[in-house]
């Protein structure tokens, strides 16, 4: 176990170091050493700040995968399948289009709130569905997700927005720059909350019957998860734009390593979202190098990949 | 009288349409608009129909042909075209060009789907689903990428057709498909019978001696050529055929495809003739035909989940 | 006659039946029996042709099933599976009517009514004719199933686990059906049944399966012995006999089970 531990943390460490020497412009590393300004510079502006990005929302993308699958009790749903990705799109352009002068707080807000109502509505619709069509949960979720962004593009559609919103959607963390990025770091707070809440989530997994018998507060708890997830999405899809699978690949996979306990599985969630993240972050800026391609692309090439290998697996 | 209220509306609507301060314009007017139409009738019989069987072969309700991914690889590969042959280059494709390769192109996507996921005779139709969430997810992000790579004039060609609009139909083009649909449905008359018993569930079927991997292939195959030719005719109309289906589920009070198929056909022309007419006549343009069917009909899918009948 | 020939099935590196070969009498009613995953109901889809064997065969009349075509097997056998979920809604009559399918394609003619007719009256639901199946009770849904089976006028039915949460009376009803079935139409009817008391009141001939083998096959007189029993459910069971038949107890056995 601790062997195991040790070799995903060295693993992570060589990522890190990867993703910090890779980029447009060659990394001088005698530069450091020389204390010179423009090397920091590069490193302090640009490059860690990139690495932080990519960590917290790895982590944070898979734990709210994580998160979601236990309050809808279903494997597949993750933000990108429950709507949760076209809410937040659809709160940024409320607040770009009524509030255009407003901070990125406010905007973080109002995306927030909206992230959060659109996941209440889709647990309501998702409880009232009969047992036998529980299955559909994350095809009904992207019809949902469907609806809202039909919403969301008509109304770009009026204020000739909507080449400029299919840009956010996508994952891109070439814009990660000192000073633009620090709304993430509103899910580094989520993240250890959830840790914090682990055992209850795994509760809240077993169903409203088992778990207010075991005393818990249920609709509490489920609050909490969803405004943990909120949070989460909201200042991932301001900052960097959306990145799919994640959240669905991960805690599947760690789930048959390590089981659905929460208190258990949650940091291993945490560490191969970001794992995930890194690899998928190195080879957009590889592939065709100079330039990137975007996160949001890799990541749903490579996930994407991972849960049809999944699937197929499984099925055997 | 349910089962014929759709089709006089079909009628009214469509007098309508085409009269509604045409001026009895022979020479423009009326013929662009009578094309429309065409589009209209061809692409609402390709949308029920599509739907109504692809939920009688999956047993569910809440679905569409769209979940397996046919119209996000349409997009896509409109996308593609674009960055790839620039808007002239899609301008000389013509309407015919595009629509063959839109068909050669999701009939291959079917068929290897199929081939791949339905050999060693296992038929678990949840699992394509599931194949089809993730192939939708990830075309979609291969779209977008595409999307940010073009030029603003190209995205706007490309919005043109990415959503539902009857402005782009060529005589040729909906000659063809008109032609198409009515091929399909002489060969696939014989098989009404068979899709009803089919949804008694897959086992049931079986048991009353239909072939059930050979009518899964036909009618899966079927629904790619149908959601082809209407996605190349129209665009994308994602939710529109839930909408449909159970409305004339509702209507028919039968479980006869002969009945519902007729009605569900009926039902998408009048839900494209209102979208038209209030898109021209109440909202002067300022929404489009797409949008206004996809708010619909998303709103409706929403109803419908919460009304969901739980059996037992 | 029906006869299964080494057949097995995997599923990965799971096995569910491992070399079963058998014969099913003529016009008699056989139950297969014993414990959950003992591969009752893989063995029933695998003849009903739902299921393909990993390997041997099942033949009709020294036929392999294979090489008939499906529209003729359903001429011949009927099966009814278990917890058929219906999400139409459909009359009573109507899905009855669905029996005729293999003979008529969805039209019928004065034949497939008169059909109908008499496997509406041979199950008495007269009553329901008109009524819609997901308003049923569970109950008598099962009979209306059994009634689209039977409108099918198969020599062979097959029936898995058909009193699957039925109350009593209704679960009663079924199997005099089934046996009515058998003594008056000279049907074959093979089915997989839990209560081994059911089986044991209304079978001619009971095959048990364990762990994917046959643990016995026989009459019922061979069959349903407190030994066998015993061995075949690993429980202690006590026997008694009345006018009315065998009655098997092991509800509460004296000594722990071990």
């Amino acid at each position: 176990m601790i062997r195991s531990h040790l070799n995903w943390a060295v693993a992570l460490g060589v990522l890190c170091v990867l993703s910090l020497l890779i980029g447009a412009r060659a990394l001088p590393w005698s530069g450091l050493w020389q204390g010179s300004p423009e090397a920091w510079l590069t490193l302090t502006a640009s490059r860690l700040p990139r690495l932080l990005a990519l960590l917290v929302t790895g982590a944070g993308l898979a734990v709210c995968g994580l998160i979601l699958q236990h309050i809808v009790r279903n494997r597949f749903v993750e933000p990108a399948t429950t709507g949760g990705l076209d809410a937040a799109k659809l709160g940024i352009l409320l607040a770009l289009i009524s509030l255009p002068d407003a901070g990125v707080g406010v905007r973080m807000f109002i995306a927030l709130s909206v992230c959060l109502v659109s996941s209440l509505l889709f647990l309501a619709l998702v409880r009232r569905l009969p047992a036998q069509q529980t299955v559909l949960v994350p095809v009904i979720g992207l019809m949902y997700g469907g609806v809202l962004s039909a919403v969301a593009e008509g109304y770009a559609y009026r204020h000739n927005l909507l080449q400029s919103m299919q840009g956010w959607l996508l994952g891109d963390f070439s814009k990660v720059v000192q000073g633009s990025y620090e709304v993430l770091y509103l899910s580094v707070p989520a993240l250890l909350l959830s840790y914090l809440f682990a055992q209850r989530f795994t509760v809240v997994g077993m169903g409203e019957g088992i778990a207010t018998s075991l005393g818990l507060n249920y609709p509490a708890s489920v609050a909490l998860g969803l405004v943990l997830v909120a949070v989460t999405v909201s200042a991932t899809v301001i900052s960097v734009g959306a990145i799919p699978f994640v959240g669905l690949v991960i805690p599947n996979l760690i789930a048959l390593r390590h089981g659905d306990n929460l208190r258990r599985s949650l940091p291993w969630v945490a560490l191969g979202g970001a794992v995930l993240l890194l690899v998928c972050d190195i080879l957009g800026r590889l592939l065709i190098y100079p330039f990137e391609v975007p996160i949001g692309l890799t990541a749903g090439i490579v996930g994407g990949a991972l849960f049809l290998g999944l699937l197929l697996w499984q099925r055997r | 009288m349910a089962r014929h209220a759709p089709w006089a509306l079909v009628v009214l609507l469509s007098g309508a349409f085409v009269l509604f301060g045409a001026d009895f314009d022979m020479t423009y007017v009326i013929p662009r608009r009578l094309l429309r139409l065409g589009a209209m009738l061809v692409g609402g019989v390709c949308v029920a129909w599509s739907a109504i069987t692809f939920q009688t072969l999956t047993g569910n309700r809440l679905l569409t042909p769209a979940v397996m991914g046919y119209e996000a690889l349409y997009l896509l590969l409109q996308a593609l075209l674009v960055l790839l042959l620039g808007s002239a280059g899609v301008v000389l494709l013509g309407a015919q060009g595009n629509v063959l390769l839109a068909a050669s192109v999701m009939f291959g996507y079917s068929w290897v789907l199929h081939r791949w996921l339905l050999r060693e005779g296992q038929h678990n139709l949840y699992f394509l689903l599931l194949v089809g969430l993730v192939l939708t997810l990830l075309l979609g992000s291969l779209t977008q990428f595409v999307q940010l790579k073009i030029s603003p004039g190209e995205f706007s060609l490309l919005q043109g057709v990415s959503q539902t609009s009857f402005n782009r139909v060529q005589g040729a083009q909906l000659l063809v498909s008109a032609l198409l649909v009515g091929a399909l449905a002489l060969l696939n008359r014989n098989q009404l019978n068979t899709l009803d018993v089919l949804a008694l569930g897959r086992d049931q079927a079986r048991s009353l001696g239909v072939d059930y991997p050979r009518v899964l292939r036909q009618q899966l195959a079927l629904i790619a050529a149908l959601v082809a030719i209407s996605t190349s005719l129209l665009g994308p109309t994602a939710f529109m055929g839930v909408l449909v289906a159970n409305l004339a589920y509702r209507l028919a009070t039968s479980y006869r495809h002969r009945l519902t198929l007729a009605l569900g056909s009926a039902l998408a022309i009048v839900v494209f003739l209102i979208a038209q007419l209030l898109v021209e006549h109440l909202f002067n343009y300022k929404t489009t035909v797409g949008l206004l069917i996809n708010l619909l009909c998303g709103g409706y899918f929403l109803v419908l989940l919460t009304r969901q009948r739980s059996h037992r | 006659m029906i006869s299964v020939h080494d057949l097995h099935k995997h599923y990965g590196q799971r096995t569910v039946l491992d070399g079963i070969s058998l014969s099913f009498p003529e016009r008699r009613l056989t139950s297969l029996i014993g414990p959950n995953g003992a591969g009752k109901s893989t063995l029933l889809l695998m003849i009903g042709r739902l299921l393909e064997a990993s390997a041997g065969e099942v033949r009709l009349a020294g036929q392999p099933i294979q090489r008939i075509a499906s529209n003729a097997y359903a001429r011949r056998v009927a099966t009814l599976r278990q917890a058929t979920e219906l999400n139409l809604r459909l009359r009573v009559e109507e899905l009855v009517e669905f029996g005729r399918f293999p003979y008529c394609g969805g039209r019928l003619h004065a034949d497939d009514h008169r059909a109908v007719d008499q496997a509406i009256a041979f199950l008495g639901l007269d009553s329901l004719r008109q009524r819609y199946v997901d308003e049923l009770s569970g109950g008598q849904r099962q009979m209306a199933l059994l009634g689209m089976t039977i409108a099918q006028e198969t020599d062979y039915l097959l029936l898995d686990e058909p009193l699957n949460n039925l109350d009593m009376r209704h679960a009663v009803q079924i199997m005099r059906a089934l046996r009515r079935l058998c003594d008056e139409r000279g049907c074959t009817v093979l089915l997989v049944v839990h209560d081994i008391n059911f089986a044991a009141s209304y079978s001619d001939h009971i095959v048990a399966l364990k762990a994917g083998r046959v643990h016995c096959a026989g009459s019922v007189a061979e069959v349903v012995t407190e030994t066998r029993l015993r061995a075949l459910y690993e429980l202690d069971f006590a026997i008694s006999y009345s006018a009315r038949g065998p009655l098997c107890n092991y509800f509460n056995p004296p000594r722990d089970l071990s």
